[in-house]
């Protein structure tokens, strides 16, 4: 083992960590706030079917897909080429960013849907009855309540997209796996350098698992027989 | 010595779920310090009618009136005007439900105060002095650190009670109160509703343990098919009904006891 080269490499592939941690917490967030939106259209009719569509799309087709039509099919766009965010759809960074607010939305509005149905009739209607506005029910005790039974299932969605910020090395961005390329197609030395990329990706993922380990004792307590 | 004034009347209800008329024009008055018992088979309406007073099944016609807050909807909807008058009037009652419902995220403690705190903006210290006042009422004041997942269903439902009596309520509704609980844990929840008979609480309480609404009511009210089919003291409604239905009601229940 040539322990002086997987060391270089290292270092070299940590500098394209805070890019990695950048999109993934940014495409995090934005999903976020996104899959509240969707899940507040789905309270109309309408709403619920576009929402529907939403997630059909962007669930069925491949992240990778969606980052090259974003990337290499907007342009094709004439409005969009002389748009006035055509300063940003013009750069790779903002395009992949793009491509996984938008596709992470579309998972984690699914997943905060299954925790608002989880949340039993009969809190809210205990709420309800006790003088609390439709406002603080949701406050109080919905959004609590399905934010707890969402933790596992999130969890999962947060480790997919810091991965999935890999794809996004396609579109020449330098995050961890595109300077793991670079270097590889330099040195021919793929295993040594791609083994390096896939420790940092694991350790994030160890990461983020031990943080929501954390949240779910700290939410939930009742659940792992403990008192406050 | 004045007369008890009127703490809850109900006039002219019906409720339809579809097809399926529930309520057919019901009139009940509660003052102050009533316990009125409601009995009926299961589907005569008796658990929609208690549903209707907070509104949490909206009526098809009738009034609802509790303290000096009053709502009369039409086509079973609530305008925002109305929901807001229903909120008052829902903080000025208790409500306590055949499965508890309590906010399994809070601890015990966190429940009783939940309302007081969210809803009437009382100072937290005062909150909390009073909500471990009646902890210790129900039996429960070691518990209310607990989490609600660890408690019986007796236990919860006492939880409950004291989260109902936080509110400082007019009246307070029991829907069923003992009927999901294991026969061994009965006992302790009917106690505690009791001793609030004794002090002199208003109380509407749909109940199938007819012992129990004989002893603590002071009324009883025999619903069938959706109509009040029989009314008076548990003396006249136990001991002597007029209405055959009640009659056969009744004799099938002790009956079953025996």
């Amino acid at each position: 083992m040539d322990f002086a080269f997987l060391s270089s490499i290292f270092t070299q592939l940590l500098k394209g960590l805070p890019l990695t941690l950048n999109l993934g917490v940014l495409a995090l967030v934005g999903g976020f706030c996104l899959s509240l939106i969707l899940n507040l259209m789905r309270t109309t009719r309408v709403g619920n079917a576009l929402a529907s569509a939403y997630v059909f799309v962007f669930r069925g087709t491949p992240l990778l897909i969606q980052i090259f039509m974003i990337y290499y099919g907007l342009a094709g766009f004439g409005f969009i080429r002389h748009g006035f965010l055509w300063p940003f759809l013009r750069e790779p960074y903002w395009c992949g960013l793009l491509a996984l607010i938008l596709n992470d939305a579309a998972y984690t509005s699914e997943i905060l849907r299954g925790g608002l149905r989880a949340v039993p009739r009969g809190a809210v209607e205990a709420g309800r009855v006790s003088g609390m506005t439709r406002l603080t029910v949701m406050r109080r005790i919905t959004l609590p309540i399905a934010v707890r039974q969402a933790l596992p299932a999130y969890s999962n969605e947060v480790i997919s997209i810091l991965k999935s910020t890999a794809l996004v090395s396609t579109i020449t961005l330098m995050e961890v796996t595109g300077i793991a390329r670079a270097a590889a197609s330099e040195t021919w030395r793929a295993v040594e350098i791609f083994l390096c990329a896939a420790a940092i990706y694991l350790a994030l993922s160890l990461v983020v698992t031990r943080l929501s380990a954390w949240a779910e004792r700290r939410l939930s307590p009742w659940q792992f027989g403990e008192t406050p | 010595m004045s007369l008890p004034s009127t703490a809850l009347s109900i006039a002219g209800l019906r409720k339809s779920f579809g097809s399926n008329e529930v309520l057919r024009g019901i009139d009940l008055v509660a003052k102050d310090g009533d316990v009125i018992s409601l009995i009926g088979a299961s589907g005569s309406g008796k658990s929609t009618l208690l549903r209707c007073i907070p509104m949490l099944e909206i009526p098809d016609v009738g009034t609802v009136s509790v303290g000096e807050d009053s709502l009369s909807p039409t086509g079973g909807r609530l305008s925002r005007a109305q929901l807001a008058v229903a909120r008052q009037m829902r903080g000025h009652l208790g409500f306590v439900f055949q499965n508890f419902n309590l906010w399994p995220h809070r601890t015990v403690l966190q429940n009783v105060i939940e309302a007081p705190l969210f809803v009437q903006s009382r100072p937290r210290a005062e909150a909390v002095e009073e909500a471990t006042a009646l902890l210790e009422k129900v039996g429960l004041a070691e518990k209310r650190d607990a989490w609600p997942a660890h408690l019986s269903g007796g236990q919860q439902q006492r939880v409950a009670i004291a989260r109902a009596l936080a509110q400082r309520p007019r009246a307070i509704l029991f829907d069923e109160p003992t009927s999901a609980l294991d026969p061994e844990l009965v006992g302790e929840v009917l106690k505690v509703i009791r001793a609030l008979a004794a002090e002199g609480r208003t109380m509407l309480i749909v109940t199938h343990e007819m012992g129990f609404a004989r002893e603590v009511s002071s009324r009883v009210v025999f619903l069938h098919q959706g109509l009040i089919e029989e009314a008076g003291t548990p003396g006249q409604v136990f001991g002597n009904p007029a209405s055959e239905r009640c009659r056969a009601f009744l004799s099938g229940h002790f009956d079953r006891n025996r």
